[in-house]
C-alpha cells in the first residue's frame, strides 16, 4: 500500500514506452460498451469468383432446389396442407415414393394402433364409416351412399384411396385398413376438430351431413 | 424465420422416412429391444447436400451428359434400383428434347456401369433374409459386391418408355438399391483442388500430368492412408505415352514437367528414392498443410493487410519469436508492429508462450514472451469456425429474403409462365406488354434485385464450402500422422 501513487507514479510496474506510445502521445480511449453487433468492415472483401464452373453450379443448384420442392418428398407444414385441402379436392394426397420395405415398420403404421382401437371405435358416432366391413361390402356401400349425400361419399372416397395405397405396399392386413379408417379421423391436421369454425363456404351446398370432423354441437 | 411446429405425429414419421430414403438418417434396432429402432443423423451427408451441384459438374466434366442425368436422378430419388434410375433418366432426357426422340436405355445402361466401375455410386446394404419378419429390418453390407451391377432387363424398360409410362412397376433388380457414394466424391473434390493447384503453380500441361499421376496413385494406394504408395518414373512414363488424351506438349516435355513438379516447394509430388528412374509419392499431410497455409495467409492478408501478413508468415516460419525480433526482421515500425501483433493475437492467429527466466531471488522475475503460430489447433479451427458461420449466415439470409418476399416472387413466377404460354400460342406483343404491366416497374426491379442477391448468396456459400474443404482435409490429415 505504501508508495501507491506517491511520488508521481515512481513505482509503476511498466512504462508507457514499452507499449509503443512515445511520451505525451494520447493513450487510446478505453472501451465503455460492448462492441457493435455489425461492426464496420475495415477492408472490403474480395469479389466472388464468377467463371464457367460457378455459373453452372448456380443454375444446377436452382434446378435441384425447384425439383426437390415440387417432388412428393417435400412435406408441407400443417398450415400448407390445410390451404391445399381448401383449394383442391380434400382427398388429394400424394403417395410418398419411399422404399417402405427397407424402413422400420413403425414408420408405416399409424398412431391409432398405439392408442387402442377399441376406445376410438366407441367414440365415433353412428354416421361415421362402417368400420367392420371388409373391402368388397365397402365398395357396395360406397355406391349406395354416393346417392344419399356428398359428405359421406367424400369420406369414403378418401378411405378408398388410402386402401389403394396400402395395397401397393407388401403387407395388406385387414387390421391396417381399420387403422387407416380411424386414422383418417385423426389426420385432420390438429387435435381440434377441423370444422368447429365454420367458414361459411358450405352455406348453400345441398347436403344433409357434410361432416368431416366430430364437432357436432 | 417462420416458427416451426412438428404438427401431427404422422408428419414426423413421414419426415423420418424421407430422410432415411435420402441417406441423411440411419436406423438400427435398439440393443435392449429389437422391435424399437434408434435413429441417428449422418452429419457428413447432410452437409454434402450443399455439394450436389459440384458433384454434377465433376461428373459432367469427367464423363458427359448421360452420366450427369443419371446422377441427378439418383440424387433426386435418394435410393433407387438401377432399372428405375435408367428409366427415369430416359424420361428426363425425353422431356428435355421435347418428346421428340426416345433415347436408347442401353446407352444409359453403359453409363451406369461406368459410374459403378469408378465407384461414384455404391450399393446400399441389402435386406437380411428374415427382414420382412422383423419390425426393424436388419441391413447387411456385402463388401465384395458393393459396386457390382446386377443383370438388368433393358427390353421391358424400352417398351415402357415407348408407351410413355411414368412409373416403372415391377422389375428384376428391384432389391438391389444404389445410392451416391459421398466418400468417393470427397476424394474427387480433393483431387480437383490438387490438380488446380498444380495448374496454377506451373501451367495447364502440368495440371494434366498431375491429373494422370493422381489416377495412377489412386489405383495403387489405399485411399485412407496419409501417403500414397510409390510410383516409379517408368510407370509414369508408360502411362503418359499410352494415354490418348495427352497433349503433344506433355509427351514431349513430360520429364521436365515432372521435375518441375517434384522440385516445387508445394510438395505436390515428393521424390523418395531413385529406383526405376525415381520413386514418387504424394504426402497428403504436407500438401494440405501447404494449401491450408496459403488459404490462411490470404485470409490474414484480406482482413488485416500486408504488414500483418508479413508478421504472420515470419512467425510461422521461425516458430517462436519475440516481439522485438519480429519488428526488426519484418522491418515494420514498432508501433504498427505491436498493433498488428495484438490484432492477430486477438483473432487467434498468434499464440503467446511465456518463459520465465528467473535469475536470482532478489531481482524481479523477467519473462520472455514468445509468439508462435499454432496451426492445427488454433488457427485452422478458428478459420474453419468462421467459414461455417459465414456459410450459415448466407443461408439464413437467403431463406429470410425468400420467405419475406414469397408473395411477390410467386406472383412474378406466375406472370412469367403465363406470358410464356401465351407467347407460345402466338398472342400479339402489345397484349403481352399490357399483361406484363400488371406488375409495376418497381416491383419488377425489386424481383430482379432479389434474384441477384440470391445468386450472390448461393455463390458465396459454394465458395465458402471450397475453403471449408481445404481446412477440413488439412485437419483430417494432420491428425492422422
Amino acid at each position: 500500500m505504501a508508495g501507491r501513487g506517491r511520488g508521481r507514479g515512481q513505482n509503476v510496474s511498466f512504462n508507457i514506452e514499452q507499449l509503443g506510445f512515445g511520451r505525451g502521445e494520447a493513450v487510446p480511449v478505453s472501451v465503455t460498451q460492448p462492441p457493435p453487433l455489425f461492426p464496420t468492415l475495415e477492408n472490403r472483401p474480395l469479389p466472388l469468383i464468377k467463371d464457367v464452373e460457378y455459373e453452372y453450379i448456380l443454375v444446377t443448384q436452382k434446378d435441384l432446389n425447384t425439383r426437390m420442392r415440387n417432388s412428393s418428398f417435400h412435406l408441407n407444414t400443417a398450415i400448407e396442407i390445410q390451404e391445399i385441402q381448401q383449394i383442391h379436392n380434400p382427398s388429394y394426397e400424394k403417395e410418398l415414393p419411399v422404399l417402405w420395405n427397407r424402413m422400420p415398420t413403425e414408420l408405416k403404421k399409424s398412431i391409432a394402433k398405439k392408442l387402442g382401437i377399441e376406445k376410438l371405435k366407441t367414440v365415433k358416432s353412428g354416421k361415421k364409416k362402417k368400420i367392420e366391413d371388409p373391402d368388397k361390402i365397402f365398395a357396395k356401400l360406397e355406391k349406395k351412399e354416393i346417392v344419399e349425400s356428398e359428405g359421406e361419399g367424400m369420406c369414403d372416397g378418401k378411405e378408398d384411396e388410402d386402401e389403394k395405397e396400402k395395397s401397393d405396399d407388401e403387407k395388406v392386413e385387414v387390421e391396417d385398413d381399420i387403422e387407416e379408417e380411424i386414422d383418417e379421423e385423426m389426420d385432420e391436421g390438429t387435435d381440434y376438430a377441423s370444422n368447429y369454425f365454420d367458414n361459411g363456404e358450405g352455406y348453400l351446398d345441398e347436403d344433409d351431413n357434410l361432416d368431416e370432423g366430430e364437432a357436432q354441437f | 424465420m417462420p416458427p416451426f411446429t412438428l404438427g401431427h405425429f404422422s408428419q414426423v414419421k413421414k419426415a423420418l422416412a424421407v430422410m432415411i430414403q435420402h441417406n441423411l438418417v440411419k436406423f438400427e434396432a435398439s440393443e435392449r429391444n429389437n422391435n424399437i429402432a434408434e435413429y441417428s443423423i449422418i452429419h457428413h451427408n447432410v452437409y454434402c447436400l450443399l455439394r450436389y451441384p459440384k458433384y454434377l459438374y465433376m461428373i459432367k466434366r469427367i464423363y458427359g451428359t448421360s452420366e450427369e442425368i443419371l446422377l441427378e436422378i439418383l440424387l433426386n430419388l435418394g435410393q433407387a434400383s438401377a432399372s428405375n434410375v435408367i428409366f427415369q433418366s430416359a424420361n428426363r432426357l425425353k422431356e428435355a428434347n421435347d418428346d421428340s426422340e426416345i433415347s436408347d436405355p442401353s446407352a444409359l445402361h453403359q453409363s451406369f456401369l461406368k459410374l459403378a466401375q469408378d465407384n461414384f455410386i455404391i450399393r446400399c446394404p441389402k435386406l437380411a433374409d428374415n427382414a420382412s419378419m422383423q419390425k426393424v429390418p436388419t441391413l447387411v453390407v456385402e463388401e465384395k459386391e458393393k459396386f457390382t451391377v446386377p443383370h438388368l432387363e433393358i427390353g421391358p424398360i424400352a417398351k415402357l418408355l415407348k408407351e410413355n409410362a411414368t412409373q416403372l412397376g415391377e422389375h428384376s433388380d428391384s432389391e438391389v438399391i444404389w445410392r451416391v457414394n459421398h466418400e468417393r466424391f470427397d476424394v474427387e473434390l480433393r483431387n480437383v483442388i490438387l490438380v488446380n493447384a498444380a495448374a496454377r503453380r506451373v501451367d495447364s500441361t502440368a495440371g494434366e500430368l498431375y491429373h494422370l499421376i493422381l489416377k495412377l496413385w489412386r489405383e495403387c494406394s489405399n485411399p485412407d492412408s496419409p501417403t500414397t504408395n510409390a510410383l516409379s518414373f517408368n510407370v509414369i512414363k508408360d502411362a503418359v505415352r499410352k494415354n490418348e488424351g495427352s497433349s503433344p506438349v506433355l509427351l514431349e516435355h513430360f520429364e521436365q514437367y515432372l521435375r518441375v513438379l517434384y522440385e516445387d516447394t508445394s510438395s505436390l509430388i515428393t521424390k523418395v528414392g531413385d529406383a526405376g528412374g525415381g520413386q514418387f509419392i504424394l504426402n497428403y499431410s504436407i500438401v494440405f498443410e501447404n494449401l491450408a497455409c496459403a488459404t490462411l495467409d490470404s485470409i490474414v492478408l484480406e482482413r488485416f493487410g500486408s504488414k500483418a501478413l508479413r508478421l504472420f508468415r515470419l512467425t510461422r516460419i521461425q516458430k517462436f519469436m519475440e516481439q522485438d525480433q519480429m519488428q526488426n526482421i519484418a522491418m515494420i515500425p514498432a508501433k504498427e508492429a505491436k498493433m498488428f501483433t495484438y490484432k492477430l493475437l486477438e483473432h487467434n492467429f498468434l499464440q503467446i508462450k511465456e518463459l520465465k527466466k528467473g535469475t536470482s531471488n532478489f531481482a524481479p522475475v523477467k519473462s520472455f514472451i514468445l509468439f508462435h503460430v499454432d496451426l492445427p489447433q488454433q488457427v485452422a479451427r478458428t478459420a474453419l469456425e468462421a467459414s461455417y458461420k459465414g456459410l450459415f449466415n448466407a443461408m439464413v439470409r437467403q431463406m429470410h429474403d425468400l420467405t419475406d418476399n414469397k408473395r411477390l416472387l410467386d406472383k412474378h413466377a406466375r406472370l412469367e409462365t403465363l406470358l410464356e404460354s401465351l407467347r407460345g400460342e402466338g398472342l400479339p406483343e402489345d397484349e403481352l406488354a399490357y399483361l406484363s404491366d400488371s406488375m409495376t416497374a418497381a416491383e419488377k426491379s425489386l424481383v430482379a434485385r432479389i434474384h441477384s442477391m440470391n445468386d450472390h448468396l448461393t455463390l458465396g456459400q459454394t465458395q465458402a464450402d471450397d475453403t471449408i474443404l481445404i481446412l477440413e482435409s488439412y485437419l483430417k490429415f494432420s491428425s492422422m500422422t
